[in-house]
């Protein structure tokens, strides 16, 4: 499968003096579990709201599965789903009620919006709380209803902004596996997560963003052949990260500073 | 072992708070928004300092009347409105919100004792407290010039007023911090209040209508139980000082003590609690799964003719109201507010007499000021999505499909408002006649049609974050407050001089047709506006977004 699911590019967003996203230019292939990376302010959250609709970009081009953002804001949005930073819900709904909103925001007829509701609060061991307030869920409660919600109408491509923070092992675990088939069916997922494990686990593709530009993009062998070690040595994904953004070695040096701590 | 060296004494960690809360201002000033709200805090601080300064004369001359004038029973008076101050201002300024600030600072090493006194400190910095402290001052040198003598006794009694009022108010304000911790209750109460003071309106047709105006009121009946609370022991504590009556002084002073002795050791109780860890969030730990048979929602069947984005935000709409105890209250109001304007104004028992209105004026008066309350929500219909809007905008629908629900729902909610409150007006005050009945109902239409268009411009341009269950800070951005007060003088004033040509040309029917007319282009205009307030949505997406989820 070889059609891009998303490509951007220049993708540029300035706030004020501050240039947050910097000429990226992206290629995710379909079907891809595509991670993206970066430390803190790195731009991530700034690009997954460029290619959400959340957030105008400054310049560039962003297409989705062959739409162009700009001129196919509805088409493009009704193939993604998404799990945003914050996770946009309506708290004073109930989970049933916010999964059923969004099916209809996304133009499911009734009965199968009413189904899939049922099928997924069963999934992501809602189903006894459907009549409770989003509001009254905990944190992780809500990350479930948050996915449930991104894919409840199908979505081709999935982005989820850090969507295991605060859920716990026995769901993630399900969540992994349901990523993993869609996948397998095609669907394009895009992952930020601070886990590099998990990312390391579940994505075949990484990309790194630092400062707001991209410094890497490529498959875990290509990233792992583009950085120097001693041959035959399977480098982890943290040490590839730590490596491109050029920060190896530097916590060494910054941790002698703290003698009386260490 | 941690490298603590010394523990920072209470002063110190006194004064490391205030700092904290120096900090935090200074810093929340920074924004450019907040600059706005500097001056208005400058502005705010000088009315108020005027104000405590204007009570502090008036406190000193009335402490001075009283106590030259041997009457220094009356004294009570003076500590009773201290006391109802101190009381009932904080609870006020709270607005119904958790405040959980103080309670934060419980992650640092703090000892219990340095907690309750730091939690003094707070009562004491808060305004009521120092506005009140400043007006005793001025009643302790009133005492000083008009009767020495009383000075000793003064000074006790009130240092031990300030304290069983420092004490009490936070007692208070700790339990309600944990009583509002608790989303159910807090929107209770916050339904309770707004139905409370809407509740007052009737005080004084009930009073007209049923009261004995020959008989004391019976909160009179009250007055000996009231001599026990602390305002009243400390006024007749200086009336026993006053007229040498030791013993009586003795049992005042000693009652001050005990209600000093209670709160303290209560609040200490309460502080306890806090300070071993009470639990005071309300969101509910991940449950055991049950399974259970599914059961398929009751199937909507609402507006099934709509679009499903249109259907769904509508559908949406209505839950948030269900769940909005003030908005619910909102619609409450209205025609029990018919009800009193009708009580008052109308009907036999009018306050007018003789010169009651009319059902020609009365009708058309009670349907503007409805339509004024009911459309009002509308200049800032986002108010309550919080981070719920980003849903819109990650949905593949635009802005006109979400801002035809929420219209349409609105109008629905006017028109049963407006088909109970013509039944009450029409039980109340009479039937005014078929031509004005439907002028009245033609202008509603006009001025419903006329105000949507401007008040979802206003709602996607002028966005302002409101919380449910919330009372501190819940209000529309001043722009939007004018732009609906500009509008709504602009429709009232047009629907007049419509109203009116029926009377000049002799034709009871002409203002429905020109009302209809007019609704009619209001309508096309509504229709016209729908895909530039698209365009405009997109526009501001990030303003409400940054708004909304803040």
């Amino acid at each position: 499968m070889n059609e891009l699911a998303i490509r951007t590019e220049q993708l540029t967003r300035r706030f004020g003096a501050l240039t947050a996203v910097d000429s990226v230019d992206l290629r995710v292939k379909a079907g891809q579990f595509f991670g993206f990376l970066g430390p803190n302010g790195a731009g991530k959250s700034t690009t997954i709201k460029m290619l959400t609709g959340l957030l105008a970009p400054t310049s560039g081009r962003m297409e989705l599965l062959g739409l162009d953002f700009q001129y196919n804001p509805i088409e493009a949005k009704r193939q993604i789903g998404v799990v945003p930073e914050g996770m946009g819900l309506f708290e004073r709904l109930t989970g049933s009620e916010y999964l059923h909103f969004v099916g209809r925001m996304y133009g499911l007829d009734g009965p199968t919006t009413e189904k899939r509701t049922a099928e997924l609060l069963e999934f992501m061991q809602l189903a006894d709380r459907e009549k409770t307030l989003i509001a009254d869920y905990s944190h992780g409660m809500q990350k479930k209803l948050a996915l449930a919600a991104a894919v409840i109408h199908g979505p081709r491509i999935l982005f989820l902004d850090e969507p295991f923070e605060g859920v716990d092992a026995l769901a993630a675990g399900a969540l992994k596996a349901l990523l993993g088939r869609m996948t397998a069916r095609g669907v394009t997922i895009f992952l930020t997560s601070h886990v590099l494990e998990i990312v390391e686990r579940l994505c075949s593709h990484v990309a790194i963003i630092h400062q707001g530009r991209l410094v890497a993009q490529g498959s875990l062998e290509e990233l792992r052949a583009g950085i120097p070690g001693a041959e035959g040595e399977k480098k982890t994904l943290e040490q590839i990260f730590l490596s491109i953004v050029g920060q190896s070695g530097a916590e060494q040096s910054r941790l002698e500073e703290l003698t009386w701590l260490t | 072992m941690a490298d603590v060296i010394r523990m920072p004494g209470v002063m110190e960690q006194l004064r490391l708070v205030a700092g904290l809360r120096w900090n935090l201002l200074k810093n929340g000033l920074q924004r450019k928004n907040n600059r706005w709200d500097l001056i208005g805090i400058i502005l705010a601080a000088a009315g108020s300092a005027v104000m405590v300064v204007a009570l502090c004369v008036a406190f000193y001359v009335g402490a001075y009347f009283f106590l030259t004038k041997g009457r220094a029973t009356w004294m009570s008076l003076l500590y009773w409105a201290i006391f109802l101050w101190w009381q009932a201002v904080p609870i006020l300024v709270a607005g119904f919100g958790a405040n959980f600030e103080f309670r934060k600072l419980l992650r640092f090493p703090l000892s219990l004792r340095a907690f309750y006194i730091l939690g003094l400190g707070y009562g004491f910095a808060d305004f009521a407290a120092v506005s009140s402290i400043c007006w005793i001052a001025s009643m302790v040198v009133a005492t000083a010039v008009g009767r020495a003598r009383l000075l000793p006794v003064m000074m006790v009694g009130s240092a031990l007023f300030i304290l069983v009022n420092v004490t009490l108010e936070r007692l208070i304000g700790s339990w309600l911090e944990k009583i509002f911790a608790n989303r159910r209750a807090r929107e209770l109460l916050v339904g309770l209040f707004v139905l409370s003071m809407v509740s007052m309106n009737f005080l004084n047709p009930a009073l007209q209508h049923w009261g004995d105006h020959g008989t004391r009121p019976g909160i009179f009946l009250l007055v000996p139980y009231l001599s026990w609370l602390p305002s009243s022991l400390t006024g007749n504590a200086l009336e026993a000082a006053s007229g040498g009556d030791s013993q009586a002084l003795l049992l005042r002073i000693g009652g001050l003590v005990s209600w000093l002795a209670a709160t303290s050791g209560l609040l200490w109780l309460r502080y306890k609690s806090q300070y071993m860890g009470e639990e005071l969030s309300e969101s509910g730990a991940p449950s055991a799964i049950r399974r259970r048979a599914r059961r398929q929602a009751a199937s909507s069947s609402l507006a099934g003719f709509l679009p499903p984005p249109v259907a769904g935000v509508m559908r949406k709409e209505f839950h948030y109201l269900t769940r909005n105890g003030f908005s619910f209250i909102t619609l409450i109001v209205p025609p029990v507010m018919v009800m009193f304007f009708s009580m008052q104004f109308a009907g036999s028992h009018s306050q007018l007499k003789e010169h009651g209105l009319s059902p020609q004026t009365f009708f058309p008066a009670v349907m503007a000021y409805l339509i004024l309350i009911l459309l009002s929500p509308a200049y800032n219909s986002f108010a309550f999505e919080g981070r719920g809007i980003q849903s819109y905008f990650m949905a593949p629908v635009r802005m006109r499909d979400i801002l035809v629900g929420k219209n349409l729902f609105l109008v629905c909610v006017v028109m049963v408002e407006l088909v109970i409150s013509l039944g009450v007006l029409i039980w109340r005050i009479g039937f005014p006649g078929f031509p004005l009945f439907f002028s009245t109902i033609a202008a509603a239409a006009f001025a419903v049609m006329g105000q949507l268009t401007i008040a979802n411009w206003s709602a996607l341009s002028f966005p302002k974050k409101m919380e449910i269950g919330k009372m501190k800070g819940q209000r529309n951005s001043g722009v939007a407050v004018w732009t609906a007060f500009g509008v709504q003088i602009l429709i009232g004033g047009i629907a007049t001089v419509v109203l009116l040509a029926g009377r000049w040309f002799g034709n009871a029917w002409l203002p429905v047709v020109l009302f209809a007319g007019l609704t009619a282009a209001a309508l096309g205009g509504y229709v016209a506006s729908l895909d530039p307030l698209s365009i405009l949505a997109e526009r501001k997406k990030e303003l409400l977004i940054e708004t909304l989820c803040r």
